[in-house]
């Protein structure tokens, strides 16, 4: 069975995505960037050297699970949210669920997940989709990141939803309870502003907001120390392309799909200087866009010498210098 | 990033990109990787050049078959233990060509289980001959020319099912 009327799209972002389905499923229209910007999800964080991650890495949206929360909070909206310590109640808890016309978002292991080609799945721990009927053994997956339908078996989805490690899923799943007969939009927009602005401008840590994105800046240089060879550290500066633009940000490591949620922001709540703000935006993300295709390029011909990671260091730090500005003028458009 | 600026003839990986469109609205289109699109071939080349090295190492027992995929996965040691629930010194030892051979049936269907792959796979190397010369299945992933290799698990934990076939 699949659960009928259920609107499959694809979307900029797993959570954000299917946040927006569970939600336009449940009745209230709401859009994907409206989902985005209220959540906070836009933000900087790069980790120069973890036990979690073999090479420095960044990210460029908030912790996963954090929108929901944030959604849940500012909306109203109430979620139904489940963990498992067993694989099989886990399990036995979805095919409870999913007979009774409730679309269910789950966390997963990326990796695990067949219908994903081969040289795209990576260990990751926080992809989020929707299963919308079971046929067989086999699961009907609602993943934001594809154009149709896919399915999954029953094998590959329970090891995607226990697989341990950094931020292990344990079997977490939601779905919509409720959603409020009134939804002040204004406020909520408000505070998801102010949030975001706050995890971008005031968190007293060197690596988060826009002193992350300096001390990525600063830190690129040093990559080749980590690297096993030169292939290696090609294909780890071309990471930076697939963080910003293909790993699912809309483009420009989520400045495109905040931009278009000031611009949406700007009518709900008539304030003008958002539309400007939104166009500010969308310029600096051209900037970000132009990052990604540099270290394509570099990665590609392997011209990964100093000058060109310092080159690659600069533009990064041009954008800290952007971002700080429009993060001060966007917290002052909205006190 | 203006609309005709945004698309990208690649089928293979679609994604969303917010663009603005020719009335100034910002909305999203659907679109193909600019990435995959332009520099494929140069992921395959580097991730087939990664798997040759590590199989010779491996074949030379310079490393061991929990090195290799821990690699090829790219994993690090807390989060192959993490993963695997084998400790991290127990993992430490494994990674070493002669030490692997202390590895119990049941660790090696546990670090089997995080690479996805059969617990025989850490005892073997499966090579095709297709296209003039022998390559790696775990690269091919059975999409070799002419031959098609199939595993499937089996009531027995430990003993997986391999199937050769000639393509048709």
């Amino acid at each position: 069975m699949t659960i009928p009327n259920f609107n499959h799209k694809m979307a900029a972002h797993c959570e954000s995505g299917t946040l927006t389905s569970l939600l336009n499923y449940a009745g209230l229209e709401i859009s994907e960037p409206l989902v985005f910007g209220i959540s906070s999800g836009i933000f900087f964080g790069y980790f120069h050297k973890t036990k979690a991650f073999s090479f420095p890495t960044f990210i460029v949206r908030n912790k996963p699970g954090q929108m929901r929360k944030n959604i849940e909070k500012r909306l109203g909206v109430k979620f139904s949210t489940y963990t498992f310590n067993s694989p099989d109640k886990g399990m036995a808890k979805l095919d409870e669920i999913i007979p009774q016309n409730i679309p269910t978002a789950c966390q997963v292991d990326f990796f695990y997940l067949d219908y994903v080609p081969s040289w795209e799945r990576v260990h990751i721990n926080a992809h989020f989709m929707t299963v919308i009927g079971k046929e067989g053994n086999n699961y009907v997956i609602s993943d934001a990141y594809f154009p149709t339908i896919m399915q999954l078996d029953t094998g590959s989805l329970e090891k995607g939803r226990f697989a341990g490690g950094n931020m292990s899923p344990k079997g977490f799943m939601f779905h919509c309870k409720t959603i409020p007969q009134t939804i002040d939009f204004e406020s909520a927009i408000k505070k998801g502003i102010k949030k975001a602005c706050f995890n971008m401008l005031s968190i007293p840590i060197p690596f988060l907001g826009v002193k992350g994105i300096r001390m990525f800046a600063k830190k690129v240089v040093e990559w080749p120390e980590f690297a096993r060879d030169t292939e290696h550290l090609s294909h780890e500066i071309m990471k930076i392309n697939i963080l910003l633009e293909d790993q699912g940000t809309g483009g420009a490591g989520f400045r495109f799909i905040y931009a278009t949620f000031l611009q949406q922001a700007a009518e709900i709540i008539h304030k003008p200087q958002l539309k400007d703000l939104s166009q500010q935006l969308m310029i600096i993300g051209d900037g970000w866009r132009e990052i990604s295709l540099f270290a394509a390029r570099i990665g590609k011909n392997r011209d990964l010498g100093q000058e060109k990671l310092r080159q690659l260091g600069d533009m990064i730090h041009d954008r800290a210098d952007v971002e700080e500005d429009f993060f001060k003028n966007l917290s002052k458009a909205i006190n | 990033m203006k609309e005709k600026d945004g698309f990208i003839d690649y089928p293979d990986q679609q994604i969303i990109l917010y663009v603005e469109k020719e009335d100034g609205q910002y909305g999203p289109i659907q679109t193909g990787s600019y990435l995959s699109a332009n520099f494929m071939n140069d992921f395959l080349h580097k991730r087939k050049n990664l798997e040759a090295g590590l199989r010779g190492q491996l074949i030379a027992g310079k490393i061991s078959p929990v090195r290799f995929y821990m690699v090829m996965e790219d994993l690090t040691l807390q989060e192959l233990s993490a993963r695997s629930g084998i400790r991290q010194s127990r993992i430490k030892k494994h990674l070493d060509p002669v030490s692997f051979g202390k590895v119990t049936a049941d660790e090696l269907n546990h670090y089997a289980s995080v690479f996805n792959i059969p617990a025989a796979n850490l005892l073997q190397v499966t090579l095709i001959f297709t296209n003039d010369e022998f390559q790696s299945n775990v690269i091919l992933e059975n999409k070799a020319k002419n031959i098609s290799v199939t595993q499937s698990a089996t009531q027995n934990p430990y003993v997986v099912l391999t199937k050769i076939e000639e393509r048709k």
